[in-house]
């Protein structure tokens, strides 16, 4: 054997040192071609096969081949390494300080009023309720002549009215919907009346305008088992766990029979604290049976239609949902206070 | 109303306490209680004495343990002669105060220690037994406090009646609903008076002269009363249930009216003019001077109680102070009438009095109570004054009133109603028990007589309240309906507020919710046109205050408030919406216009944050207001007409869809500002959703994308410094032909390099076409074409313009 194979060794050592060493594709592209380009070391051994002695030019060829191949392999290794270098090292330099605040959109709200009120309209269109809605300064008549409540008769008394000059007033409930919601309408229906009502009242535990939402349905057997099944599934619905209802017998003078209802109280589970005033029952709202005038009034025949009416108050909801101390907070528009709802 | 526990146990047996109160309040009784009205002893508790041995350094003290019902016993030191070990005590521990105000503290008596009192009956002020402890039940548990372990004398009931129910305004109507639920039977005190001397009529004749408004007038007369004071029994009776003692005339009267709820009044007969008393109206100009030594003017609508000169009472509301029972006064007239209720009512009101007969007469009382209380009054006067009752009652009778009929029904009326299935024989017992009487006419028909004490029973409905209300609500059946579906509706109005709440909400606002009341000046305060309706907002004819005297026409100044309120708490950069209705002014007497309405403040921020480089706050509020009409389904444009005289007149536009103005949008007249004191840039945004509500959502049709590769192409224009930019888009829009699929203004630069007075405004273009590849050419010669229109039209020259390039094309 001739020495041109040690030769090709020691030749692709030095190429092997100089690729460790090269530490840029730059650096690593000159060893390349010094050693595999077109005027490289091992592409001249190649060349030269001619001249050999054609006994050892092929096993000559073939160690030539070997080194090429064992330098090009080194060669894309090494390649593979300083790009990873490389890429690293301007990672590093694009790095960002990532616990600086993150950028917009800006956080908009939903005042608790509406965020409970949909959620009992929601309840309600989803039973197949309609919504009414009906004007908040209504007449006399609307909201308390065809409820059944004469000037006359004492039940005027419970509600402090505001009064416009001329007579009109605004609505002391959403019942007054009740009337503009029946009055030409042929049974059976069902609605629900969310919106703004209005006291004369200046304590200060309560606010001259608050939130109420009426429920109605009419149909031939609609019945007071009916109402409680609804107002049972409400509770459900608008509170956690499984609250218990209670029906007081009371009077709506656009009622009969009528019932106050109380559920149980959510923070001492019916034991009794401070917020249910130790009774364990808090006041809901008020209910019962359509009062015959009162379908009369608005044309409907009470003698083959008979329906429920409900309603009950909103901000009270909002207030016992969110942890709200008073419900003039609601109002005030304070808005450090109604961001953290 | 307030009853004495132990003068209704007079009228029917009572269960304890809770029991009673429960089946009032479940009936029908609101705000129900029994109160203690002796002293406070709820810190005073029950103690059992352990050991009882002699004081070392006292011999009149013992030192006693006595056990709490604590961990640890404590040691007493006790005077009491009848200490002993074993007893059951009351005891005042450490911090107790006593009802004579004495503080218990830790003390040393004689070198011993005593953490607490045992105490006496007089200490306790429960008596003047002073002799020794009081010394209770072996059964009261340890550590129970002493107001629930024995009774403290003056246990009252308290409750509200409900408008329908006069007839339970007495001691006799609780105990006929007691009776409803737990049975009994009623004792009605005594009432027939012993009957002496001339007839009574021989004083006085009685005539009512107005029939429809006194359905009934009854006197007594009873002859020579000492008038006084009243006994012990009788005054403490009153004061228990909040009524203060005069003297034992007026006494009798009220202690009647509590009993049997009939409103009685006595007169001094001897004031009487003209051996008469007439009912009637009274006269024009006539006055009275009533009890609480008010002149009254009386109206004709008024009904007076009159002698034959004037008149001496108003009727079933408050007697007259020259008839008035005083101690000279020796013989006595007792009304016991029956006045149509709405006529107290509406006199009462219109005098300002509502007295205890008043409230009685306006729920209508017993029609055949009325002789009993002149009765029984006249019968009491008697005995406690020594006076002789008059022979014969004094009685005259006007038109009836309406009375309840008797009422006829089948009972399955009452199981339709409630979902119930109860027997006929069940629904009658039920009513049977508030004193409603049935006969069943026909199989399961009833025919119910309504006792005469009831005047809120009139439909068979009425009576199926009282069917549940004894029965129990809460035993009635629960379910959900099977009913007839109906197809759902909601007002159009509705749902544009709640897309304009959640547009809002999603462009960084918060909600807020505020009163509609506001001062009128607030209003004035925007400098409206006097034409504009928002100029005469409706006036509340009984306001809380005059700062909430008027209704709003426009949400602007309580937001404007409530902006200034907030910045004044250092809040930066309030940003918060309203929607709600405002009511402007109609015809006088109709109903208010109520407009919906969303209205929106931002205030820029003074301390902008870290990735914060805000915008103009009204280029903000414009851009919210396009983001929102969009998201609402409509397309906006904006218009330079129709500013408000509150907004900047240089930095506002009207609001359009489809050509109708829908709103505004502009920052705050700088002479507002300060007037609501907001120093911040401040821009509003006005939506009239009621003008919404009357266009249609744009109909959306979606069409496939161009797949044809897009070219940018940024154009810099110089123009006149005051040419707004908006009408060169417009314009380049217009002019760019179909292949110019989108104008955007991306700079607008005034200062070095641009002449003065002159502006440089950078469109950027884009390019495209849905049927092949644009060419370079055809781009660049549209653009020509533009800069030769805005040349043309605005003055305007090109100054730099950007070489196209190809974006995101995709291969077909």
């Amino acid at each position: 054997m001739a020495a041109e194979p040690s030769h090709l060794v020691s030749l692709t050592e030095r190429a092997i040192a100089e690729i460790v060493d090269a530490d840029t594709i730059h650096a690593l592209n000159a060893v390349r071609s010094r050693y595999l380009g077109r005027k490289g070391e091992v592409t001249s051994v190649l060349r030269s096969l001619g001249d050999a002695d054609p006994s050892e030019r092929a096993s000559l060829g073939q160690a030539a081949n070997r080194a090429k191949q064992a330098i090009e392999d080194r060669v894309a290794a090494r390649r593979g390494e300083i790009e990873n270098a490389e890429r690293n090292r301007a990672l590093g330099r694009q790095s960002i300080d990532v616990t600086l605040p993150g950028a917009g959109p800006l956080a908009g709200r939903l005042h608790p009023i509406s965020l409970v009120m949909r959620d009992m309209v929601e309840f309600f269109t989803g039973m197949g309720f309609s919504i009414e809605e009906g004007p908040e300064v209504e007449t006399e008549y609307n909201n308390f002549e065809a409820l059944n409540i004469p000037d006359e008769h004492p039940a005027r008394d419970e509600q402090d009215t505001f009064y416009l000059e001329g007579g009109n007033l605004l609505r002391t409930h959403t019942s007054s919907v009740q009337i503009r919601a029946m009055t030409g309408r042929e049974p059976p229906f069902r609605f629900i009346a969310p919106g703004r009502v209005y006291r004369h009242d200046l304590s200060p535990r309560h606010s001259p305008m608050f939130h109420q939402i009426e429920g109605f349905m009419v149909d031939e057997d609609v019945n007071f088992a009916d109402l409680k099944g609804i107002l049972y599934a409400f509770a459900r619905h608008l509170m956690q766990g499984d609250p218990e209802l209670r029906f007081r017998s009371n009077h709506f003078p656009f009622t009969e029979p009528s019932a106050e209802m109380d559920y149980s109280c959510r923070l001492c589970d019916g034991q009794g604290c401070k917020v249910c005033s130790h009774t364990g029952w808090m006041e809901w709202g008020g209910c019962g049976m359509i009062h015959p005038r009162v379908l009369d009034r608005c044309g409907i025949d009470s003698d083959r239609f008979q329906g429920f009416a409900f309603g009950m108050g909103i901000d009270r909801a909002a207030l016992l949902r969110y942890g709200v101390p008073h419900l003039r907070l609601l109002f005030e528009g304070d808005l450090r206070f109604l961001e953290q709802i | 109303m307030r009853l004495p526990i132990d003068w209704l146990g007079e009228f029917i047996a009572l269960p304890d306490s809770e029991t009673l109160s429960d089946a009032l309040e479940m009936g029908g009784f609101e705000d129900v209680s029994v109160v203690s009205h002796g002293p406070d002893l709820s810190a005073v508790c029950v103690g059992k004495v352990l050991k009882c041995g002699p004081h070392p350094n006292a011999d009149r003290l013992s030192v006693c343990t006595v056990d709490l019902g604590s961990e640890e016993a404590v040691e007493i030191v006790c005077g009491a002669p009848n200490v002993a070990a074993g007893q059951t005590v009351a005891v005042a521990p450490v911090g107790t105060t006593l009802p004579d105000g004495t503080r218990i503290k830790k003390s040393k008596l004689r070198g011993v220690v005593s953490k607490g009192m045992i105490c006496s009956r007089r200490e306790l002020q429960l008596g003047d037994d002073h002799e020794g402890i009081l010394i209770l039940e072996d059964s009261a548990p340890v550590g129970k406090a002493l107001p629930e372990v024995i009774s403290l004398g003056g246990q009252v009931l308290d409750l509200t009646l409900t408008p329908n129910r006069g007839d339970a305004a007495s001691l006799l109507g609780i105990a006929r609903e007691v009776r409803a639920h737990f049975g009994g039977d009623i004792t009605i005190p005594d009432c027939d008076p012993e009957e002496s001397g001339p007839a009574s009529e021989e004083n006085i004749r009685v005539s009512i002269d107005a029939p429809d408004d006194c359905h009934e007038y009854v006197g007594r007369i009873v002859r020579g009363v000492q008038v006084g004071p009243s006994p012990e029994w009788l005054v403490e009776k009153l004061e228990l249930s909040g009524i203060r003692s005069i003297n034992n005339v007026v006494d009798v009267t009220n202690l009647v009216l509590l009993e049997f709820g009939q409103p009685l009044h006595a007169f001094d007969l001897g004031k009487i003019s003209g051996g008469e008393v007439r009912i009637r109206r009274a006269k024009e100009g006539e006055t009275l001077t009533t009890l609480d030594a008010q002149e009254r003017k009386l109206e004709p609508e008024d009904l007076v109680i009159a002698d034959s000169n004037r008149a001496i009472a108003l009727a079933g509301v408050m007697g007259g102070a020259e008839t008035e029972v005083r101690e000279e006064t020796r013989d006595v007239l007792l009304e016991s009438a029956n006045f149509r209720p709405a006529q107290v009512r509406l006199a009462a009101r219109r005098h300002g009095i509502h007295s205890e007969a008043s409230y009685r007469f306006e729920r209508g009382i017993d029609r055949n109570g009325i002789d009993r209380a002149a009765d029984r009054a006249a019968r009491l006067l008697a005995e406690i004054s020594g006076g002789e009752v008059a022979t014969g009652r004094l009685q005259d009778r006007g038109n009836e009133a309406p009375v309840p009929p008797e009422i006829r029904f089948e009972t399955a009326r009452v199981n339709r109603l409630l979902g119930t299935d109860l027997p006929t024989g069940e629904i009658a017992a039920l009513l049977e028990r508030v004193g409603v009487t049935t006969l069943e006419q026909a199989p399961d028909v009833l025919e119910a007589r309504i006792p005469s004490h009831r005047n809120d029973l009139w439909l068979h409905q009425d009576l199926t309240e009282e069917v549940a209300r004894i029965y129990g609500y809460d035993r009635l059946p629960t379910r959900l309906p099977s009913a007839r579906l109906v197809s759902p509706s909601r007002p159009r109005g509705w749902d544009l507020m709640e897309a304009a709440r959640d547009g809002l909400v999603s462009a960084g606002l918060q909600e807020v919710v505020s009163l509609p009341f506001i001062a009128p000046e607030q209003i004035e305060a925007l400098e409206l046109d006097s034409d504009d309706l928002r100029a005469r907002p409706i006036v509340l004819a009984n306001p809380i205050q005059e700062e909430q005297g008027a209704l709003r026409t426009t949400l602007v100044p309580s937001l404007l408030n409530l902006a200034r309120n907030n910045l004044r708490r250092q809040f930066d950069a309030p940003r918060f919406f309203e929607t709600c209705r405002v009511f402007l002014p109609t015809n006088p007497g109709q109903l208010p216009q109520e407009t919906r309405v969303a209205v929106a403040v931002l205030v820029a921020s003074e301390h902008p944050g870290l990735w914060e480089a805000p915008a103009p706050v009204f280029f903000e509020a414009k851009g919210v207001a396009k983001k929102l009409l969009n998201q609402m389904g409509y397309v906006a444009s904006f218009g330079l007409v129709g500013i408000p005289p509150y907004l900047h007149p240089g930095a506002a536009m009207q609001l359009e869809v489809e050509g109708r103005r829908v709103g505004v949008v502009g920052e705050l007249h700088p002479k507002v500002a300060s007037r609501f004191e907001i120093e911040a840039p401040c821009a509003l945004l006005e939506l009239d959703l009621e003008a919404l509500v009357e266009i249609p959502e744009e109909e959306i049709r979606a069409r496939e994308v161009s797949r044809q590769p897009r070219v940018r192409r940024d154009i810099a224009v110089v123009l006149d410094a005051n040419q707004p930019a908006g009408e060169v888009a417009t314009a380049i829009a217009k002019a760019g032909g179909e292949m110019l699929r989108d104008v955007e203004i991306f700079d607008r630069y005034e200062g070095r390099g641009v002449e003065d007075g002159k502006v440089s405004l950078a469109f950027r273009l884009v390019f495209q076409r849905d049927d092949r590849t644009l060419q370079d050419a055809e781009v660049k010669k549209t653009i020509g074409k533009l800069m030769r229109m805005i040349a043309h039209r605005f003055g305007g020259e090109l100054r730099a313009s950007q070489t196209s390039t190809k974006e995101g094309g995709i291969e077909g």
